[in-house]
């Protein structure tokens, strides 16, 4: 898929280098800009929204962005960071300059969102029914089979409504050309939507006529759709059904979110302490007795959801509850068992699976990716490591990875050790270039480009999926830096998804 | 609703009256340190015993530290230990935190900020420069939380067991601002005239009960009348009669006292049996000879109702204070 934003024709004016802050923009060579072109003009379908920011100054959008951060400390929304100490919180580093999406675009993102997590969905019923795909390709059966979180006991088990993938978070980034890409599945607990409802309140409160120039499309009413999507789920009648949120607890990372999300949709926060399991149905401990659960949003891993079924030795997660899952008395957001689909090597094969279950041609790119254990890839990938990305398939955050291209050699011999010793365990991809967006450098106080990516999430019911027209922009807030991730000096933009033309 | 978040909810309403306490406590007795008859030790002393921290108190900073103000406001608000100000806050703030989903927003940052503050340069800089500033600060922030809460937060159970957690805490706190200093002014009481109105009224004063007092008695300041003010008034809020009738309206409606069903009858009892004999009290037991068998009695139901709560609500054993 091409980016939107072609020159615009000869026909229409000039717009020329827009002034103000945007003026002596020092674009990044070999990549897309998101709200620029190389000229250093806004791109035509933000045209008038880009020359309403770029007329602020830099003193304006240094105390905004102060402001801003202060509001986010006061109000709490943080998150931790595993190295640190327990219980240190920290903002998630938010810079204000939103990020923006044509309407065009996001109309062929969208329908290519959909398109793969319905082939997701699919394909996760046939690994734990049939198992029909991987009779026809060896690789894959012998990947998903060996995968670490492929649940071989959750086998033959119908989840409570059909429904596997309730939430999916699906991280796209842009080439140097413009077409988005997927990078990755996140399909079990993927978390951020928080931050994509609290940024928008900031922007809208600091550029407000920005804002309604660009007709964006409102996110607020994420959680009230998600509520739903929980209710359709419930194995008894949707309208009494008790749904919480299972959360780790305070000093999880993602607490904030876990909070949030209960918060929002008026419905409990618990932790595995407070649930137990009698007769095969789920009850939460209250002050007035036992209450029945019929849906729970877990924001635990698989491996401490129940230690009767993943670690005995664990006094985390709550005894029983795969029995009553298995029973169907109690639905699980998003389903056990779904990492085996979001596994790094499994995603090689995402448009094979689409082709397979849909006979449809994949709406959205992906990025071209070396099976470390296919022998040809693996030969390619071990003599062009200073070139390529490997990452381990069973890490993510960042964590596990080796970027060739800025490498020193030990770390390359040291990997190339590592991909001979374990080839299934790594693959590797050409580095994209990724786009970038105007962003805020609150040290020289001038707007700068800096490297984004784009999760959007797609709620899954019973009735098929919806995309949020929105999603978190993470931003690689160091010069020159391709990591977004928050554990690794990553920040978050609004993200301005555009409403068709009226 | 879910017996872990009520035990959250219920401590931190406790933490935030203590704070606000606390911080009430200090900045009286600063000022009353000022300009008494009293030696300091007479007035710093009583507010160590209040916090229940002597033994502590003095075994760290020496048998002296108790006639010195600044070691006993230094150590009651920043001590890392149980009884600072300090404490106080961070410990409602994390119980807060803790129940995210149940807090209202408002309530939330309110709290929140009054814990940046005194755990960041502005509270540090705000106790070096300007301590009354200091001390109206946090008492302010607090009574903002205490505010919004019931404004901004559906009344009903959580909110229940938030308020429980005040009423408790407050009634153990007026019990035993009002035996301390009872039993330390009785002492050095009747010299002189003067001397005694200051005493009672610093003390009316820490239990922010001054203007009140003087609207019930007119100009009438004796040790009997606050004693009595203070333990049977009914319509003044931080009584030991109101809030001990407050804490069982509460828990009533938590766990109706018909409701046997429900988990949590022989607290709601013994709460009930508690308010009923506070009621009975009257001026005999505000006297000097017997007020101290009183409050005792009522500091010992009130650790005895709070136990059982945390068993019988909050399913664990016990909670330490």
């Amino acid at each position: 898929m091409e980016g939107s934003s072609t020159p615009a024709p000869e026909s229409a004016p000039e717009p020329g280098p827009t002034r103000g802050l945007f003026t002596d923009y020092p674009s990044c060579p070999g990549a897309y800009d998101e709200l620029l072109d190389a000229r250093g003009a806004p791109r035509d379908a933000f045209r008038r929204a880009i020359a309403l920011l770029g007329a602020r100054s830099s003193d304006e959008l240094a105390r905004a962005q102060a402001l801003a951060e202060l509001s986010l400390l006061n109000q709490g929304v943080t998150f931790s960071v595993y190295s640190d100490n327990r219980g240190a919180e920290k903002i998630f580093p938010f810079c204000l300059v939103p990020r923006m999406v044509a309407w065009n675009d996001w109309t062929r993102l969208r329908a290519g969102l959909e398109q793969r997590v319905r082939a997701i969905g699919l394909f996760l019923d046939d690994v734990y029914g049939p198992q029909k795909i991987l009779a026809q390709i060896p690789l894959l059966r012998d990947l998903v089979l060996g995968a670490k979180l492929y649940l071989p006991k959750l086998r033959g088990v119908r989840p409570p409504g059909g429904v596997r993938l309730h939430i999916a978070g699906i991280d796209l980034i842009r080439d140097h050309e413009g077409t988005f890409r997927v990078l990755e599945d996140n399909l079990r607990t993927p978390s951020g939507v928080s931050y994509v409802i609290e940024n928008r309140l900031i922007t809208k409160r600091i550029f407000p006529e920005a804002f309604e120039e660009a007709r964006v499309h409102r996110v607020d009413h994420y959680p009230t759709r998600l509520a739903e999507t929980l209710r359709s789920v419930s194995p008894e009648d949707p309208d009494r059904a008790t749904c919480v949120v299972l959360t780790p607890g305070p000093y999880n990372s993602a607490y904030f979110e876990h909070s949030f999300l209960a918060r929002t949709m008026g419905i409990e926060l618990v932790q595995a302490a407070d649930l137990f399991v009698e007769s095969d149905m789920v009850y939460v401990r209250t002050t007035r007795g036992p209450r029945r659960v019929h849906v729970i949003y877990r924001r635990v891993d698989d491996a401490f959801l129940d230690p009767e079924v993943f670690r005995p030795d664990s006094l985390l997660g709550v005894p029983g509850l795969m029995r009553a899952y298995a029973a169907g008395k109690v639905a699980l957001a998003n389903a056990p068992g779904n990492g085996v689909a979001d596994d790094k090597a499994v995603y090689a094969f995402v448009p094979e699976i689409i082709r397979y279950y849909l006979g449809e041609e994949p709406m959205v790119e992906q990025v071209p990716t070396f099976l470390c254990g296919r022998d040809d890839d693996r030969a390619y990938v071990v003599e062009n490591l200073h070139r390529l990305v490997v990452k381990a398939v069973d890490e993510a955050g960042g964590y596990g990875m080796l970027m060739g291209p800025s490498a020193t050699a030990a770390e390359i011999d040291d990997f190339r050790l590592r991909i001979v010793a374990d080839p299934r365990r790594y693959i590797a991809q050409h580095r994209v270039e990724l786009s970038t967006c105007p962003t805020w450098d609150a040290d020289k106080r001038v707007i700068a480009p800096r490297r984004v990516d784009l999760r959007p999430y797609i709620l899954s019911s019973p009735e098929g999926p919806w995309v949020l027209p929105g999603g978190l922009s993470r931003v690689a807030l160091r010069e020159g830096s391709y990591v977004v991730n928050s554990s690794q000096g990553g920040g978050s933009k609004d993200t301005w998804v555009q409403k068709e033309p009226a | 609703m879910i017996s872990r978040v009520a035990d959250h909810c219920f401590w931190f309403g406790r933490y935030l009256e203590r704070a606000e306490s606390t911080a009430r406590v200090l900045q009286v007795t600063s000022s009353l340190a000022l300009d008494t008859e009293l030696t300091q030790e007479q007035c710093w002393l009583p507010v160590i015993i209040v916090a229940g921290e002597e033994a502590r108190f003095l075994e760290r900073h020496g048998k002296n530290a108790s006639a010195d103000g600044e070691a006993v406001q230094l150590y009651l608000t920043w001590d890392e230990g149980m009884a600072s100000l300090r404490h106080a806050v961070c410990a409602a703030r994390e119980n807060a935190r803790s129940i995210r989903e149940v807090v209202s927003l408002e309530a939330w940052e309110a709290v929140n900020e009054l814990y940046l503050w005194i755990t960041g340069k502005a509270g540090k800089e705000a106790y070096e420069s300007h301590r009354y500033g200091f001390y109206l600060h946090v008492r302010r922030a607090v009574q903002l939380s205490l505010g919004l809460l019931r404004s901004t937060m559906l009344h009903d159970t959580p909110l229940d067991f938030i308020w429980l957690g005040v009423m408790l805490e407050r009634t153990g706190q007026t019990a035993r601002v009002l035996d301390v200093h009872h039993h330390v002014l009785a002492k050095v009481a009747s010299r002189h005239h003067v001397v005694d109105t200051a005493l009672w009224l610093a003390l009316l004063r820490a239990c922010s009960g001054f203007e009140p007092f003087m609207k019930r008695n007119p100009g009438r300041v004796t040790g009997e009348a606050v004693a009595s003010f203070l333990l049977l008034e009914p319509s003044f809020p931080r009584s030991i009669r109101f809030c001990v009738h407050a804490a069982h309206d509460c828990l009533s409606a938590i766990r109706p006292p018909g409701a046997s069903s429900l988990p949590g009858g022989e607290s709601v009892a013994r709460l009930g049996e508690l308010d009923e004999w506070v009621r009975q009290r009257d001026a005999e037991d505000a006297r000097a000879g017997s007020i101290h068998a009183v409050l005792t009695h009522i500091v010992d139901e009130t650790a005895a109702v709070g136990n059982l709560v945390s068993r019988e609500l909050f399913g664990v054993a016990a909670t330490p204070a």
